[in-house]
């Protein structure tokens, strides 16, 4: 048994029952002490990912780590410990300081990071599970909102269905090669091709691709803003870096995969954006925003090819950044008594936090992909991935999207710059963890747009 | 002598950080006017040591940036350039002496077109397309600030048509990177954003002719050509004075000056094959934009109109694949960013006094305001081309360069240039002159008027200065524009 392979996941499972042994020991809300223990339990995991020796194998060869996947991990739990640590001042604002929050958190994490590192179908569906049924959890929190239960549900159900759907297209695959590693082999069974079908709906369920996106809109906006950033960005890396993964060893024997896939990219890009256009609500925005970028991802999928695949993963960290940064800013607002992410709340932002409302601008600009800011080093990436592998259809079906989306971006802009404030909702405290979470996003998102190339060879070396 | 590019075009990011950092109104104006000033000094300096007796780039500073994708911060400068930069900075430094009494957000005023100034600076010098695209795009907010902020009523609709506009061109444009550097990629075995080796590449032709058409679309949309040009006439009505000048003046040459630094040299059978097209294009430009100059009642809306008729003389210059007429087309750039921007300053000053940008509210005003009527006047013919000013020199190079090897298209562009002298004696004689038209009581209001003040004047005299010297003595311009055309379309030192 080699534990060393295990260690980023052992650290994380002992500080998750710290917190939960801490949680049930302390007699008050002590939400904030909690969410920092946590904070330090991801600290101490991020820090022992440089101390996995790698490649390895463990578990009976269901688990292997390499670069690929300890780079995945460490992402994950940065991104992981910048939620949690900007959260704990909304949840008690809000009158929900469960202590039960941060530790919930650190299990989907651990879910996710389990996943990652399999080789094997049923271990990756056990960390999914695992991920997904706390995720079910964090949206529902607030047990007093509808808006909040309805979401919960939504999401419960339909994710629901999308892990069966997994284990459908895990048996299938089963039932056809005899083996559920990732690495089976084609039959040319209909029967595997009709399992492959079904991974592939299932992850596509996950990153809210069309036509399996119904549950994103209703539970970005029902969940907690903390939570939704969560939901934003965490899934998104770790399903995409398992979704290269099994393109790689399973979806690309099968002759029409790239038909599937295109198909489901361009669907996810134009109906994302367009239904972006008519959303009242700047959360629900971002959440449309959240199903167009997985149609630009999933583009990337089309070919097995280092530099699409490498495009496509600095893309998906890039988009986690800018998303945190602006869900982060949404979080802080909603402090606010009354606050409602509808447009007219937003209206002349500027005026009256003219930081806040410059972050967001700058978030957003991002996701448009406007220079130095990361995601224009992506959708540049991308662009040259579809070029290189001839696919200059897709290339400019991209680039249309994105023109289209730059349009309601900048609504969001003019509505904070452009106009009048109607109605006061008075001053809104940052705290520090939030301070911390946006400093962090707002720097690394112009960072990793200026000097992309650390990232990018670290994906190119590991891939 | 090289860090001294890197100095000019950052100086102005640094002052706008500096800015937004002290938030004082008297330390924004005053450090804006010396920064810019400094700059256009620092310019100058560069443009009179540069030697202009030898081919290919000078001042040039290469670094590493990002070296696994071969992204390097390149800068050099040619004659073009040089020359395009030293008009940016003076058109800023008029623009930043201009706006001494703005009183809206003047922090956030300076600032923003301290920026804007980094990034147009920044576009005429990258040699890398990574950081060429990012200048290229810098120009996008702040320029979209400038309209939405200080901008007339239908500022956010301006704006956004400006913004989705330009956004639209430069994804293609992006594109086009991305092909041709994955086609280097492809042969090469190394991915490189370098300019000077993709010049060395040699496309193949169904290449050449896909990059050409993303790249063209990025630029057109820029300069604007005919039928993608919607945005210029909102954008300016809607901007204030400033942004109008930046816009005309500096802005809409990255377009021109884009398709002379890469179209041409990278792509040189694509452009010979979209020649047809091109001039179409161009003809349309010129003639449609003039005639639609002629209707316009709003004096911004006009001279918007007549910057899309010169653009269009600009782009007939750089694709008739002649020396006399790229170096023509390039002393257009120059010409019409002087003149365009002196008539920007016109209708802003006519703006200020009189808040009304439409000629039937004007009139008779040339006997009350004298000053301001002679540079009115002046900028104007700068700007039809009048023999002694700069825009001469450049419509009778492009006319000259065109006719040897396309007479019929050169005839049609001419006549399109007598639109020009139309649009703008027309305008001038019913804002300055028809006196006996105009009413008692705004009559009455014209005589307290005042004249132009000292902050309007020094951007008029600096400007039209220029514009004299350009079209006194043109040799040795067209001797420094030379030096780009030779390296852009080949043959004799």
């Amino acid at each position: 048994m080699n534990w060393n392979a295990l260690l980023p996941e052992l650290v994380l499972s002992i500080g998750i029952l710290l917190v939960f042994t801490l949680e049930i020991l302390m007699k008050e809300r002590h939400q904030r002490t909690l969410s920092l223990v946590a904070f330090l339990v991801l600290v101490a995991s991020a820090f022992s990912v440089f101390f996995v020796n790698y490649p390895a194998r463990t578990l009976f060869d269901g688990f292997s780590v390499d670069g690929y996947n300890l780079l995945a991990k460490f992402l994950m739990i940065a991104v992981t410990g910048l939620v949690l640590i900007s959260s704990y001042d909304y949840f008690s604002k809000k009158g929900s300081p469960y202590g039960e929050i941060p530790y919930l958190y650190l299990i989907a994490l651990l879910g996710f990071m389990v996943m990652i590192s399999s080789e094997n179908l049923a271990i990756v569906f056990v960390g999914l599970e695992l991920a997904s049924i706390t995720m079910y959890i964090l949206v529902g929190l607030f047990r007093r909102e509808y808006l909040s239960k309805e979401g919960a549900f939504k999401y419960l159900v339909i994710g629901t269905t999308g892990t069966s759907m997994f284990v459908l297209g895990s048996a299938l695959v089963y039932g056809s090669t005899g083996t559920i590693t990732l690495s089976a082999k084609n039959t040319g069974d209909p029967i595997f091709a009709l399992g492959v079908l079904f991974l592939i709906s299932a992850l596509a369920l996950k990153v809210s691709a069309v036509p399996f996106h119904f549950w994103t809109p209703d539970a970005y906006e029902g969940a907690p803003t903390p939570t939704t950033s969560f939901l934003a960005t965490v899934p998104k890396i770790g399903v995409y870096f398992l979704f290269v993964k099994l393109t790689i060893y399973l979806f690309s024997t099968l002759p029409s995969w790239k038909v599937v896939l295109a198909v489901i990219a361009v669907a996810s890009m134009f109906y994302g954006n367009l239904m972006a256009y008519v959303q009242r609500s700047v959360k629900r925005l971002l959440a449309y925003s959240s199903i167009a970028h997985a149609g630009y991802f999933t583009v990337a999928l089309t070919s097995v090819d280092r530099v699409l695949i490498s495009a496509l993963l600095f893309y998906v960290v890039a988009y986690a950044v800018a998303t945190l940064g602006a869900f982060t800013v949404l979080s802080v607002l909603e402090k606010k008594e009354g606050w409602t992410h509808s447009f007219t709340d937003f209206k002349g932002l500027f005026r009256e936090h003219p930081v806040l409302a410059s972050m967001l601008a700058l978030f957003l600009f991002a996701l448009i992909g406007i220079p130095p800011m990361a995601v224009f080093v992506g959708k540049l990436a991308i662009f040259m991935g579809l070029v290189k592998i001839e696919m200059f259809p897709l290339a400019v079906l991209f680039a249309l999207a994105s023109v289209i989306s730059a349009g309601y971006y900048i609504k969001v802009i003019v509505y904070m710059f452009l106009h009048d404030k109607e109605r006061g909702y008075g001053g809104v405290e940052v705290s520090a963890g939030e301070s911390l979470t946006l400093v962090v996003t707002c720097f690394g998102v112009i960072l990793l747009g200026l000097f992309p190339g650390t990232l990018i060879g670290l994906l190119l070396r590991f891939l | 002598m090289e860090h001294l590019v890197s100095l000019i075009i950052f100086l102005p990011l640094i002052t706008a950080g500096a800015v937004a950092l002290v938030r004082q109104e008297t330390f924004a104006k005053v450090a804006s006017v010396a920064v810019s000033g400094l700059v256009l000094v620092l310019s100058l300096f560069l443009f009179v040591s540069f030697d202009f007796s030898r081919g290919g780039f000078q001042y040039v500073t290469k670094v590493e940036w990002i070296p696994n994708l071969g992204i390097s911060y390149h800068l050099g400068v040619d004659g073009m350039s040089i020359s395009l930069i030293v008009m940016t900075a003076l058109l800023f430094f008029a623009v930043f002496v201009w706006s001494w009494r703005i009183e809206d957000r003047p922090v956030l005023y300076t600032a923003l077109f301290l920026m804007l100034e980094t990034a147009c600076l920044g576009v005429f010098s990258a040699l890398d397309f990574f950081l060429f695209y990012i200048f290229w795009e810098g120009m996008l907010i702040p320029m979209y600030f400038i309209i939405g902020f200080w901008g007339h009523e239908r500022k956010v609709y301006a704006a956004n048509k400006f913004f989705l506009y330009t956004f639209f061109g430069s994804l293609f444009l992006l594109l086009g990177f991305a092909a041709v550097i994955i086609y280097g990629y492809v042969e090469t075995g190394r991915i490189t954003f370098d300019y000077m080796e993709h010049l060395q590449m040699g496309y193949p032709v169904w290449l050449q002719k896909v990059a050409f058409l993303l790249f063209g679309l990025g630029f057109a949309v820029k300069i604007p050509m005919w039928p993608v040009h919607t945005w210029l006439p909102d954008a300016h009505v809607e901007a204030p004075t400033a942004g109008s000048v930046i816009l005309a003046g500096v802005l809409l040459k990255m377009g021109t000056y884009g398709f002379v630094r890469f179209s041409l040299p990278l792509f040189p059978e694509a452009s010979e094959f979209f020649i047809p097209l091109i001039f179409v294009l161009s003809i349309i430009a010129i003639i449609y934009a003039a005639m639609m100059a002629i209707a316009q009642t709003h004096i911004k809306r006009l001279i918007a109109y007549s910057s899309i008729s010169h653009m269009g003389i600009v782009t007939l210059g750089t694709f008739a694949m002649d020396k006399d007429a790229l170096n023509g087309a390039i002393y257009m750039m120059i010409a019409h960013g002087l003149s365009s921007a002196a008539l920007f300053f016109a209708a802003g000053f006519i703006y200020d006094r009189i808040h009304s940008y439409n000629m039937d509210d004007l009139g008779g005003l040339a006997r009350y305001i004298p000053n301001f009527a002679t540079v009115f006047m002046i900028s104007g013919l700068a700007s039809i081309g009048l023999p002694g000013l700069a825009g001469f020199i450049a419509e009778f190079l492009v006319l000259l360069g065109t006719f040897k090897a396309h007479p019929v298209w050169a005839f049609i562009a001419g006549t399109g240039m007598i639109l020009g002298a139309a649009y703008f004696l027309y305008m001038y004689k019913k804002t300055m002159l028809e006196e006996e038209t105009i009413t008692d009581d705004r009559r009455a209001k014209w005589k307290t008027l005042k004249d132009l003040e000292v902050h309007h004047f020094i951007p008029f005299v600096t400007i039209l200065a220029v514009a004299f010297i350009m079209g006194l003595y043109p040799s040795p311009f067209v001797k420094i524009f030379t030096h780009t055309a030779r390296m852009v379309l080949g043959g004799e030192l």
